[in-house]
């Protein structure tokens, strides 16, 4: 199975490679022209590299965040933290003028992880826990976030360039700006090492305990890899809902919990995803693009609602 | 309180909100000023009772509380329609098909969404609230994504026609949108001022209103009906509302301390009427439009909505 799902990342990361406005064909790319060859390190290189890893940052750590959150509809855009950081990067805005990109990092980076905090502890003192009523109450968290940084952003007049920047939106990346994206890397490697802990995570906070993990320390660390991924991928890329809570939820379907086994998965298939909405997106209305924050956002939404009324069913 | 006592009240709130709107820093301008804010009240009448009577009906016939037909995605679809009209025949279609022929088509649109809700979703999510509510949330995100990748393909002039709709404002409305809303509402109103006891019963859930002789099935085709009427109206008078629905209906039920129909549904269309009032207010004297209804509208209603559900699910 791992060998399909491989077979078809390949391919997909091929075609990546070669769709685009400059037309590159098979010949050119072992005639090794050096028109061709900027094209490729310079967009289309970086361009596949952040596809793959913001996929596979984003389904990771939608996994640990259902694993810490026990709900298997909860991801970084039902949590609020995708909104939070969003708000992390507004303010560093209007308060830093000329923020570097690390500082923006580091704005995101707090508002997310504060945020995502204080919703796993609103959540974890409601009594009548239902499956679908943490993501209802995740998604309005999340809209009185934005709402407040649309506030915020209509005070200094900039409302219109922050919907622009915020959608997710591949487009951008080129050599030199997107570097930041690589800070996934370590994270993903992290969450494979520390697997099997988030695996005891999700059977409870009692399980955990009897079984000798740190409760409150793993649920950090968790929630730790989870907002940088998504402070980091929010400002290289943009906001990409879904992805975290469509992938996961399709894996487990088929392949059970145990993370251990089942993260690579995840981890691909968060991956191709991304990978065959941007293609998509490149070609639809070609030579334009339709920015991923669409594309990802439709398939994942579309697949939510069947995963939804799977549910009832 | 008596509640026709509750009932003055609230109306002498409204006209002295409204005679405060109207005057505060107009210096008597009759010419400009003044005919100006009259349409911008008489948008913002209009737009409250469609509201107020949509969302108090709507949860009455679903049978709880925190649902509203804007959270339902009535206003994503709305929306998509109009950007579709854009993107399909531009600007001169919208000239073509006129305020009546688009207003037409969107009512039998919304018509057309309710039915589906009525037989397609409501049956198989039973009695779960919280999977209606998802899917809704859901299906108005996905319905907003659509709306924008087809925002993107439009010119910039449709653009910022559409981008105009997509909030909630009072500023838009013409002398003609407003008079059809004004005659739609109206049937409306005739329409169900037979029938305020009969919603009354319904509230009862479905058994019982069946067995106390009310033909259920077919008061809920209607009101849907009427439901679709409504928020055609308002959306398109003054822009999606989002949780703004669900916020004044439960301040009515609270306020009103009577399950009546006919006490619930004018205290609502008062209270809607008085908290636009003072946003649009707000806005215009205090945050010198350095602010918009529409976010002031979402902010306060998104917290207001995220504290009922806590609360309503046992909070400690």
């Amino acid at each position: 199975m791992m060998l399909r799902l491989s077979i078809l990342f390949a391919m997909l990361c091929l075609a990546s490679l070669m769709i685009g406005v400059k037309q590159i064909a098979w010949t050119e790319l072992f005639s090794f022209s050096a028109d061709t060859w900027l094209t490729l390190t310079a967009s289309r290189i970086p361009r596949l590299i952040a596809l793959v890893l913001t996929g596979v940052g984003l389904s990771v750590s939608g996994v640990i965040l259902q694993h810490i959150v026990r709900n298997k509809f909860v991801e970084p855009a039902t949590s609020g933290g995708l909104d939070a950081a969003k708000l992390g990067i507004l303010v560093s805005l209007t308060m830093l003028p000329n923020a570097s990109t690390s500082s923006k990092m580091i704005f995101a980076l707090i508002f997310c992880f504060a945020a995502s905090l204080l919703f796993i502890l609103i959540i974890s003192r409601i009594k009548f826990k239902s499956s679908v009523l943490i993501p209802v109450l995740g998604l309005m968290y999340g809209s009185v976030l934005s709402s407040i940084a649309e506030f915020y952003a209509y005070r200094h007049n900039i409302l219109q360039s922050m919907q622009g920047w915020l959608l997710g939106d591949f487009s951008r990346v080129v050599q030199g700006h997107y570097e930041l994206i690589y800070i996934v890397l370590p994270i993903i490697i992290l969450a494979y090492i520390y697997a099997h802990r988030f695996t005891v995570l999700g059977m409870g906070e009692e399980m955990a305990a009897s079984l000798g993990l740190g409760y409150a320390a793993t649920a950090a660390l968790g929630l730790m890899l989870v907002s940088v991924t998504v402070a980091a991928s929010v400002i290289t890329i943009g906001a990409i809902p879904f992805v975290g809570l469509v992938i996961p939820n399709l894996v487990a379907l088929k392949y059970g919990e145990n993370l251990s086994r089942t993260l690579p998965v995840v981890a691909l298939g968060g991956a191709c995803l991304l990978l065959i909405c941007d293609i998509f997106g490149r070609l639809i209305i070609y030579p334009f693009e339709v920015p991923i924050g669409l594309t990802a956002g439709g398939v994942g939404g579309v697949i939510f609602l069947v995963l939804i009324m799977r549910g009832v069913r | 309180m008596s509640t026709v006592a509750k009932i003055w009240a609230t109306l002498i709130l409204i006209i002295l909100l409204a005679l405060i709107f109207l005057f505060i820093g107009s210096d008597l301008d009759f010419n400009y000023l003044i005919p100006k804010r009259l349409m911008r009240l008489a948008t913002i009448v209009l737009g409250s009772i469609c509201l107020a009577f949509s969302s108090i009906i709507f949860q009455t016939i679903v049978g709880n509380r925190i649902l509203a037909p804007s959270i339902m995605g009535y206003e994503a679809v709305y929306l998509l329609w109009q950007v579709l009209l854009l993107f399909v025949m531009g600007t001169n279609g919208l000239m073509l098909l006129g305020v009546s022929g688009d207003f037409i088509v969107s009512i039998v649109l919304m018509l057309a969404y309710s039915w589906a809700l009525h037989h397609w979703l409501f049956p198989r999510c039973k009695n779960d609230v919280y999977t209606l509510l998802l899917f809704g949330l859901v299906l108005t995100m996905v319905i907003g994504t659509i709306t924008q990748f087809i925002q993107l393909r439009i010119s910039p002039g449709e653009f910022s026609v559409f981008q105009g709709l997509s909030y909630t404002s009072f500023n838009r409305s013409q002398p003609e949108t407003l008079s059809y809303g004004a005659l739609a509402v109206a049937t409306v109103l005739w329409v169900s001022r037979k029938t305020l006891p009969v919603l009354d019963v319904m509230a009862l859930g479905r058994e019982q209103s069946l067995s106390l002789g009310v033909n259920h099935p077919r008061y809920v085709k209607l009101y849907l009906a009427l439901i679709a009427i409504l928020v055609a109206v308002s959306t398109s008078l003054i822009g999606p509302t989002v949780f703004m629905g669900v916020f004044i209906a439960n301040i009515a039920y609270a306020l009103a301390g009577s399950n009546q129909h006919k006490v619930t549904l004018p205290i609502a269309c008062a209270i809607t009427i008085a908290i636009f009032l003072v946003a649009q207010i707000f806005v215009e004297h205090v945050f010198n439009y350095k602010t918009s209804v529409s976010i002031l509208v979402n902010l306060v209603g998104g917290i207001y909505f995220l504290a009922l559900t806590v609360r309503t699910r046992g909070f400690t």
